[in-house]
Parts: C-alpha cells; sequence; structure tokens
C-alpha cells in the first residue's frame, strides 16, 4: 500500500547501539498513536457518552437547584466531576483538543500520499499485483496490443479517468484513476475541525456576550465598543388569536455624540456595529417602573369613592375639585424593605407584591398649609397605612408595567473562522460521500492469437457500483475488437 | 377542520397498503426449486412466481402514489400555514416533521428501488416511514394542527434547517432497516435456514453496501443540518452554540456515525456489526428526534 515507507534517518544522527526508548521511538508511537483510527473511534464514541451528561443534568443551575433535585452529596459528586458545567470542564476540552491532535496527525500522516498519488504514475507495477486485486479479471481478445490498450484507453477517459499508459515490448500496462477529490475531501473534513475549535477559542479569548435590560427611551453607553445606545422604541406584534408574533426594538447608535445609525431589531433581525451584535432576545414587565396607574380615591368617612384616576408614570394630575396634586413617583414589582439603610426595594423581578408611591400635595377645607405625605400603596394589601391629616384613602386598582426589551449584546470575532471550518467540514464530508476514489490497472499481454487483458482495480468503498461499473469494462474489452473494426469500417 | 388532516390520514393508509403489500411479495416471493432446471446458472428473477411480480409491481404503485399524497398533504399544509401565519415551512411541528420524515424515507426507498430494482428491501424501509407516519397521526389532535410559530422560528432559517436535518434522519432510518434486514437474513443463514422468505432479500453483501451508503448520505446532511442551525442560532440568539439538548444530541448522534464512517475503514467493521451498529444509531435518531423534545427541556422543546 502507499504511505508505508522506511522511516527516513537523518543524514548526520549517529547511529544508536542499543534499541533504547530514545525521543525518536517515543515520537513515532505516540505518532502511531495519534494517527491511528482506533484512537478516533474511541474519542468519537466517548464525547458522545460524555455529552449526554450535560442534557440530563441541566447545566449552570443555581446550588439549590441541584440539590434539591438530586441531594447534597450527588450535588458534592457533580461539583468533582465538572457536571453542573461539562462542556467546559479540563476533560471534555482535553477529549476534543485530542480528536484535533488526531485528525491533524491523521492529515500530516496519510495526506502527503495522496497528493503524491495526484502527480505521480504509477504505471510500474507488476502482474501478481494485478492478480492480488479485489476485482479483477483475464480476458482474451483478437488484435494487437496497442490497439486494444488504445480502445480502452478511450473508454475509460470517455468516463473520467485520467489514464497512463506506458508500452514496452513485451507488454502494455495502463494506470486509471478517479475520484481522488473524495479523499482530498476527508482530509478537508480532518483539517476543519482544528479549525472550529480555533474559531471557538477566539470568540471566547476575545468576544464578549452580555445581556442588557433595557427601556424605552433611555440611553445606554456600551462600553466595549465606546459608543452609546438609545432604545427608541419597544413594542409587541400579535397573531389574529393573541399569540405573540414578534417583538421589536427601534434602536439607534450614537457614537462620539452623534446618531449613527437606527435600526429595528427584532427576533431573528439583529443589529450590527462596530463588529457588536445587538439582539432581540427577549422582553418582559419592568420591576421598577409603571406605564400609567388606576388609584380609587375614597373619602374616609363615608367609604364611598369619589374619584378615579390614571397617573402616568411621574407625572403630577391637579384634581382641583378634591385639592389633590397626585403623582406616581416609584414602584417596586415585590416589595421590599431594607431596615438598615431605610429604603425600599424590589425583591424580586415577579410582580407578587407590587406597590406604588403617591406623592400627595392636599389643600385641606380651611385655609392652612397643604398636606404633604408620599406613602406606599400597595396593591394587595389596600388598608395598610392611614395617611395622617389626609380625608382620603387610596387604592391601587390597577397598573400596566412599563415593558423592558432584553437585548443581547455580543462580539465574537471567531465566528468567521467558525463558519470556514463549518464550510470545510461540510464540502469535505459532501465530497467524500458522493466521489469515491477508483483505481484501475490493467497489462495487455500478447499471447499467441491476440493478446490477454489481465484488469485489476480497487476502490475503498461503493464496491456495488465498482463492481458494475468493473463489469461493464470487461464487456466491452470483450467487444473492443469488433468495435474498433466497426469503426475503421464506418 | 384542516383539509391536509384528510391527506395525511390517506397517506396513513396507503402506506399501511404498500407495507402488507411488500410483506405479501415477499412471502410470495419463493423460490421454485423443483421448476428451476438443475445446475442453471440463477439470476436475479430466480423462482419469482407469477404473483410475486405482480404483488411486487402493485406494492411499488402504491407505494408512489402514496408518496404524492404524502407530497400533496405537505403541500396543503404549507397553504395553510400560509393562510394562517404568513410562513409555510410544512415541517414546524412534531406532527408536520414526522409527516416530512416519512415522504423523505419513502422518496429514499422509491428511488433506491428504481435504482437497485430489489424490491424486499421495501418490507422494512417502507415499515419504517408507515411507522413515522403512523406514530404522527397517534399524536393529540392539538399536536396535529398548524398553530402560528412562537417568534423565534419565525425565520427563514427554519426552511433550510429543519429540512435538511430531518432528511438525514430520513437517511438514517433507511440505513437503520437495511440494518435490520441484514441482521435477520444473517441469523437465518447461520442456523442454515433455507427458509423461502429470506430467498427474496438480496445477498449480504448487497443490503450492507446499501446500508451504508444510506449513512453517507445522511452524514453530510446532519453535518449541513446541524451548521445551519448554529448559524440560525448565531442570527437569532447571538450564539451559534449553547449546548442547548437538541443541538447536543444531533452532535451526539453525528459523532455515533463519525465512529462508524471509520470503523468501516477497519477490518472487521463491515457485516454483522455495521448492521447492529446501524440500528443502535437509528435508535439514537429515534430518541434525538422524539426522546429530546418530549424528555429533555430546551431551546427546541417546543415542537
Ligand atoms: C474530526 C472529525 C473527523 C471528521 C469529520 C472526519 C471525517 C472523515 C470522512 C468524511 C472521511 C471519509 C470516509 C469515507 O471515505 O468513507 C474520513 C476518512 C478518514 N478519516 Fe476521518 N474524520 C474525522 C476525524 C478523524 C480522526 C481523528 C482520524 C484519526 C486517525 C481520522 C482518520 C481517517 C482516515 C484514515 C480516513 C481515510 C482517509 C483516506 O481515504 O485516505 N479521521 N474522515
Amino acid at each position: 500500500m502507499n504511505g508505508e515507507r522506511p522511516v527516513v534517518v537523518e543524514e548526520g544522527a549517529a547511529p544508536k547501539s542499543a534499541p533504547s526508548l530514545g525521543w525518536q521511538e517515543i515520537s513515532a508511537e505516540l505518532a502511531e498513536l495519534f494517527a491511528s483510527i482506533k484512537l478516533a473511534m474511541f474519542l468519537f464514541i466517548v464525547l458522545a457518552m460524555t455529552a449526554t451528561i450535560g442534557t440530563v443534568i441541566q447545566q449552570g443551575e443555581r446550588p439549590d437547584v441541584y440539590i434539591k433535585e438530586y441531594g447534597e452529596e450527588a450535588y458534592r459528586w457533580f461539583l468533582r466531576l465538572g457536571f453542573t458545567d461539562v462542556y467546559h470542564t479540563w476533560w471534555f476540552t482535553s477529549l476534543l483538543t485530542l480528536l484535533c491532535i488526531n485528525s491533524l496527525t491523521c492529515f500530516y500522516k496519510r495526506f502527503p500520499a495522496i497528493w503524491r498519488s495526484m502527480q505521480q504514475d504509477k504505471v510500474n507495477i507488476g502482474l501478481p499485483f494485478i492478480k492480488g486485486m479485489k476485482h479483477r479479471a483475464e480476458v482474451p481478445v483478437a488484435g494487437s496490443k496497442e490497439r486494444v490498450a488504445e480502445g480502452i484507453v478511450q473508454w475509460l477517459a470517455e468516463r473520467g479517468y485520467r489514464v497512463l499508459a506506458k508500452n514496452e515490448a513485451g507488454e502494455a500496462t495502463l494506470y486509471a484513476t478517479k475520484g481522488i477529490m473524495g479523499r482530498v475531501g476527508a482530509h478537508m473534513a480532518h483539517l476543519s475541525a482544528t479549525v472550529i475549535v480555533l474559531g471557538g477559542l477566539i470568540g471566547s479569548y476575545y468576544g464578549f456576550q452580555e445581556f442588557g435590560v433595557c427601556l424605552e427611551g433611555q440611553t445606554y453607553h456600551i462600553p466595549k465598543g465606546k459608543f452609546d445606545l438609545r432604545i427608541d422604541k419597544f413594542w409587541i406584534d400579535y397573531h389574529e388569536n393573541g399569540a405573540v408574533k414578534s417583538y421589536n426594538s427601534t434602536l439607534t447608535v450614537i457614537d462620539q455624540g452623534a446618531p449613527v445609525t437606527t435600526k429595528t431589531i427584532t427576533v431573528n433581525d439583529p443589529l450590527v456595529y462596530k463588529g457588536i451584535w445587538f439582539y432581540q432576545s427577549s422582553y418582559g414587565d419592568a420591576w421598577d417602573r409603571v406605564e400609567i396607574a388606576r388609584l380609587n380615591i375614597k373619602e374616609k368617612g363615608t367609604d364611598k369613592v369619589v374619584g378615579t384616576v390614571d397617573l402616568e408614570w411621574q407625572k403630577e394630575v391637579s384634581l382641583d375639585k378634591l385639592g389633590l396634586k397626585l403623582a406616581v413617583t416609584d414602584f417596586v414589582a415585590d416589595f421590599g424593605f431594607n431596615s438598615t439603610d431605610k429604603k425600599v426595594y424590589s425583591k424580586t423581578v415577579e410582580h407578587a407584591n407590587p406597590a406604588v408611591r403617591l406623592t400627595i400635595t392636599e389643600q385641606p377645607r380651611v385655609k392652612a398649609t397643604p398636606v404633604q405625605a408620599a406613602p406606599w400603596i400597595f396593591y394587595h394589601y389596600p388598608d395598610l397605612f392611614e395617611i395622617q391629616g389626609s380625608r382620603y384613602r387610596f387604592e391601587l386598582v390597577g397598573y400596566q408595567p412599563k415593558k423592558f426589551t432584553g437585548l443581547q449584546i455580543t462580539k465574537d470575532p471567531g465566528v468567521n473562522i467558525v463558519w470556514i471550518g463549518s464550510t470545510m467540514i461540510v464540502v469535505g464530508i459532501t465530497l467524500s460521500s458522493f466521489i469515491y476514489h477508483r483505481r484501475l490497472w490493467a497489462k495487455v499481454i500478447p499471447t499467441g492469437a491476440g493478446v490477454t487483458v489481465h484488469i485489476g482495480g480497487n476502490t475503498h468503498k461503493s464496491q456495488i457500483d465498482f463492481q458494475k461499473e468493473f463489469r461493464k469494462l470487461t464487456e466491452r474489452i470483450k467487444t473492443i475488437n469488433t468495435q474498433i473494426g466497426q469503426e475503421a469500417s464506418g | 377542520m384542516l383539509r391536509s388532516l384528510f391527506l395525511f390520514d390517506m397517506t396513513f393508509w396507503l402506506y399501511l397498503a404498500a407495507l402488507g403489500l411488500y410483506v405479501g411479495y415477499v412471502l410470495a416471493r419463493r423460490p421454485n426449486m423443483q421448476l428451476a432446471p438443475a445446475g442453471h446458472p440463477s439470476g436475479p428473477m430466480e423462482g419469482e412466481s407469477g404473483w410475486a411480480t405482480q404483488i411486487g409491481q402493485v406494492a411499488t404503485i402504491v407505494t408512489i402514489f402514496g408518496w404524492v399524497v404524502n407530497t400533496m398533504a405537505l403541500l396543503t399544509r404549507a397553504y395553510e400555514r400560509m393562510q394562517i401565519s404568513g410562513t409555510f415551512a410544512p415541517w414546524s411541528n412534531q406532527f408536520e416533521a414526522m409527516a416530512y420524515v416519512s415522504w423523505a424515507i419513502i422518496l429514499g426507498y422509491v428511488l433506491l428501488e428504481l435504482r437497485y430494482r430489489i424490491k424486499a428491501i421495501g418490507a422494512f424501509v417502507v415499515g419504517i416511514g408507515f411507522i413515522a407516519m403512523g406514530a404522527a397521526s397517534l399524536l393529540p389532535y392539538r399536536y396535529q394542527t398548524a398553530e402560528p410559530l412562537v417568534p423565534a422560528l419565525n425565520s427563514y432559517w427554519i426552511y433550510i434547517h429543519v429540512s435538511v436535518t430531518l432528511t438525514s434522519y430520513a437517511a438514517f432510518a433507511m440505513a437503520g432497516g437495511l440494518g435490520l434486514m441484514y441482521l435477520l437474513k444473517e441469523r437465518a443463514e447461520r442456523r442454515g435456514s433455507t427458509s423461502s422468505v429470506l430467498a427474496a432479500f438480496p445477498d449480504l453483501e448487497t443490503i450492507d453496501e446499501l446500508g451504508y451508503k444510506a449513512i453517507m448520505v445522511g452524514f453530510p446532511l446532519l453535518a449541513f443540518g446541524i451548521i445551519l442551525g448554529a448559524m440560525w442560532a448565531n442570527y437569532a440568539w447571538g450564539g451559534y452554540w449553547s449546548w442547548d439538548p437538541k443541538e447536543t444530541w444531533s452532535l451526539i448522534v453525528w459523532l455515533i456515525y463519525g465512529a462508524y464512517i471509520h470503523a468501516r475503514m477497519t477490518r472487521g467493521w463491515e457485516g454483522r456489526r455495521a448492521a447492529i451498529y446501524a440500528v443502535f444509531g437509528f435508535l439514537m435518531v429515534v430518541f434525538c428526534f422524539w426522546g429530546v423534545n418530549f424528555l429533555l427541556s430546551g431551546l427546541h422543546a417546543y415542537a
């Protein structure tokens, strides 16, 4: 077989006295190991098996999630083995690295032979070589050596074979080959694994991925891009049946103080500026502000509703009849109170215990200084606090939270390398799947009356198709003389 | 009621009929030993009784007709989707995906039959296509309708990514069916059985080779499908790979077949072992396609 050559010993190297375990032996052994298909199969299978772990155990969750589901002891083992983030453990990445080394070694060891065979002639073979082939035939034909050889060459050339011929005194030898691109494709696939991994590495070292919760009308600084991003608008489109059809944000990039570009992004259609991609990734209800809040105003004495107001966020409204000026100045979705610094905050982003802060200025009936208050009004607990000195009670009967738009902000300088690798893998595998490498040898040897054609061939796969082709070739050779005769007379 | 559902139903019954006919063909195709002159070279049509030939022809016709109805069902569904939500891909939920896979399996089978003229394979491969269609029909009605797509799926990527991936599944299904056939015939031969049924099967080497070919079609398609998925993810979510269960599982399946194609190059990995492996690989495909959607959670769990 090709590719098996004696080990090249460097010219100047001193002859080694004993078969010691020197560097050369070790490196030869290593090269052997890394070029072996067995290792490749092992890596494919082990990678497949270990990759399942992360699909069964949720990845990157908080500790309590695992403890609740699997228990503490199991969680400790998960941490030790890296099961909560399998794909970034040292052992998983090592397997991937080994696969790259493996396929590169394979390329290094085998591709040169393919390259050579694309250029070199393989005509110098003996008869026993042909007789040892998997597909072989012996066909006696009438006719001269040159004529028959020419006929075969023509037939093969018509079928896209590259043919080399050698005419010698006692025999003519032919070598024909087709489909070497299939093997080149395989090796293209071998290189691609490393290219993809490289692209991934570049992305993880020089790229970033962040998530931004952004509100309409705000401008955010993007420090990694040294520019600003303004959220002009956010809205949701619905299907007729009420299902969400798409959600969209209109974004404006402001670079050095001046708006540069505006684009409406939606799911599947990001904005790209200076290599940074802004994706419409999610949306939700803001937990710290509302669009509008509706309040009932009740008279303390009679408990009668004397008015209902819709208050826009931080906009004061005057109700002259009641002598009131009202404004919603703050909101929390899940009321929490920090007693050390006396601050109200939202415990979670869920709207579990929503409350608005109402800033009230009330003019009493008799001329006096107005009553000023800023109580928290709870949606679920309407009667929690009483406002001292006021004639009214306020009830929060509803509100419309402001929507935030969730933007995924990423930069990945390795992504194009990944696409190059991907193209190589797809093109490479496709070539190797659909084009198969075929080689044929023939010797035309004159015998008493005519000639005997010895043909043999091999392919590394698709035996059935090759067999068919081989049979056709043999048939053709049998009739070669009559055809040549016809052509000559016709 | 969607009109396409009627056509999908009809496809189901036609495939069932085709499967029955292929099985009938295999059973009817006894080698008529007593009629064959001794020492006569056996051609491919050896012992084919008149019955078998006719059943075989009807089987092929019914299969092709079923496939045409399947095609019409998918087209009708595409039209209905267009009416409802403005996208047409008739493989946007589990039901449609199954129907598409059986369409692709049957198409592959018909091409194979026309090219190699081996009908007995139909008893296995049409069987798998039928099972795919049948499993789809068993899904609850709410899975079978054409609900509008969630925004993340509403993209032209779905046309190409999903169809390419599903086509690769079909190729692997074909390989799995051929593997099963190989194992049956091989077992019977090992036991020295001269059962008439097996005589209709092509020889082991051919089954082996065709199974390998099917995998060689599926392997690049799956690679392409995975990469298209990565491109879509990069466009929709801002990362081409997030180790979501579905994409991880399709990678697992791809790695399993990667091991297979390399194993073929080493000695001893043809025939029986390869057949077992092809069946195993197909089971993994089934898990990737069904199991992941119903058992594991992730970005693809909507289907
Ligand atoms: C990294 C992922 C890999 C991919 C996508 C890949 C893909 C392929 C493909 C598609 C073929 C052609 C198969 C055929 O013609 O039937 C092939 C052949 C081959 N692969 Fe790989 N392979 C990979 C890794 C490896 C590794 C790690 C080795 C290590 C030894 C290896 C060794 C071989 C050999 C020796 C061949 C035959 C090449 C030839 O025909 O000259 N492969 N590979």
